[in-house]
């Protein structure tokens, strides 16, 4: 869709037009949804929460204004303020569960290279979500959603060059983790191996 | 830069670009339910009703409001009572 032809849009749902809001819903329905579930880790709760951020929205449509930022930006800071309320409200519980996430099948594998690969999946999951949640943010928008460094900055209120420096921290704290990771799973095998 | 030094360096930029590698590889775009996205744009159409289960979804903190309103009433019903035999204490004596 067009820029020009989303405004129109914008315009006609900020002014109760349900049918305008519905087209641009189903534009943004998936980027939403996708951002939710790596940020909530289950599909229930990003259903559940994707559903409120345009409820929300739809809500608050009328105090929209163009500011120049893209209104994806808009509905990234709604979803945003949602999953902090999410973690905030289960912070209670030490493990999100993985249980119900959708298995990505890796064609032509033996199962136990599948179970490895997905173990190996599970566990860089758990190590983003560990990270601050500007970073996961960033992390989402560079692989899910493939934008540019000044795209990023667009949608997260910060300058380029911001953004850039952001993603490198956010790379090397991540390599960091897996590396003490991978040191504690050593130290485990260990352990157990002498134990047995 | 002492060779050392440059190998580490080297060694350093594998990681990461392994590591972008692997993000790419776990960060993959998921299709929602047919189901939900429905469900969620019929709502949308219904209009008013969507805000209604929006604010219905706080109910955690209408739930808070009533709890606390509950415990105020309480606290000062227990307050009442002791100033009240308080009282009846000192006219007695």
């Amino acid at each position: 869709m067009p820029e020009t032809e989303e405004l129109e849009f914008l315009l006609r749902a900020s002014q109760g037009d349900l049918d305008a809001f519905g087209v641009l819903y189903e534009k943004y329905v998936e980027r939403i949804f996708n951002y939710v579930y790596y940020r909530t880790g289950n599909v229930h709760d990003a259903e559940d929460l994707s559903a409120r951020v345009f409820y929300r929205a739809l809500h608050h449509i009328h105090t929209y204004t163009d500011r120049g930022v893209p209104f994806s930006a808009w509905l990234y800071r709604i979803a945003h303020n949602l999953v902090a309320n999410w973690h905030r409200d289960r912070s209670r519980h030490q493990e999100i569960p993985l249980s119900d996430a959708p298995t990505i099948h890796y064609k032509g594998e033996p199962p136990e290279v599948a179970v490895m690969q997905t173990q190996e999946r599970d566990a860089l999951l758990r190590l983003i979500r560990q990270l601050p949640s500007e970073r996961q943010h960033l992390l989402i928008l560079k692989f899910l959603e493939h934008m540019s460094n000044a795209e990023i900055g667009e949608t997260m209120g910060r300058s380029e060059g911001a953004v850039k420096s952001l993603y490198h921290r956010t790379l090397l704290a991540l390599r960091d983790e897996m590396m003490e990771s991978d040191m504690e799973d050593a130290n485990l095998q260990s352990f157990t191996g002498q134990s047995d | 830069m002492s060779s050392k030094m440059r190998q580490l360096a080297d060694s350093s930029l594998e990681k990461i670009a392994s590591l972008e590698k692997r993000l790419s590889g776990v960060l993959k775009p998921i299709k929602p339910r047919k189901e939900f996205v429905h469900g969620v744009a019929h709502r949308i159409h219904t209009g008013p009703q969507a805000a209604f289960v929006d604010r219905i979804a706080n109910w955690h903190l209408v739930a808070i409001v009533i709890a606390g309103i509950f415990s105020l009433v309480v606290f000062l019903a227990v307050v009442g009572r002791v100033l009240q035999s308080l009282t009846k204490k000192r006219r007695m004596a």
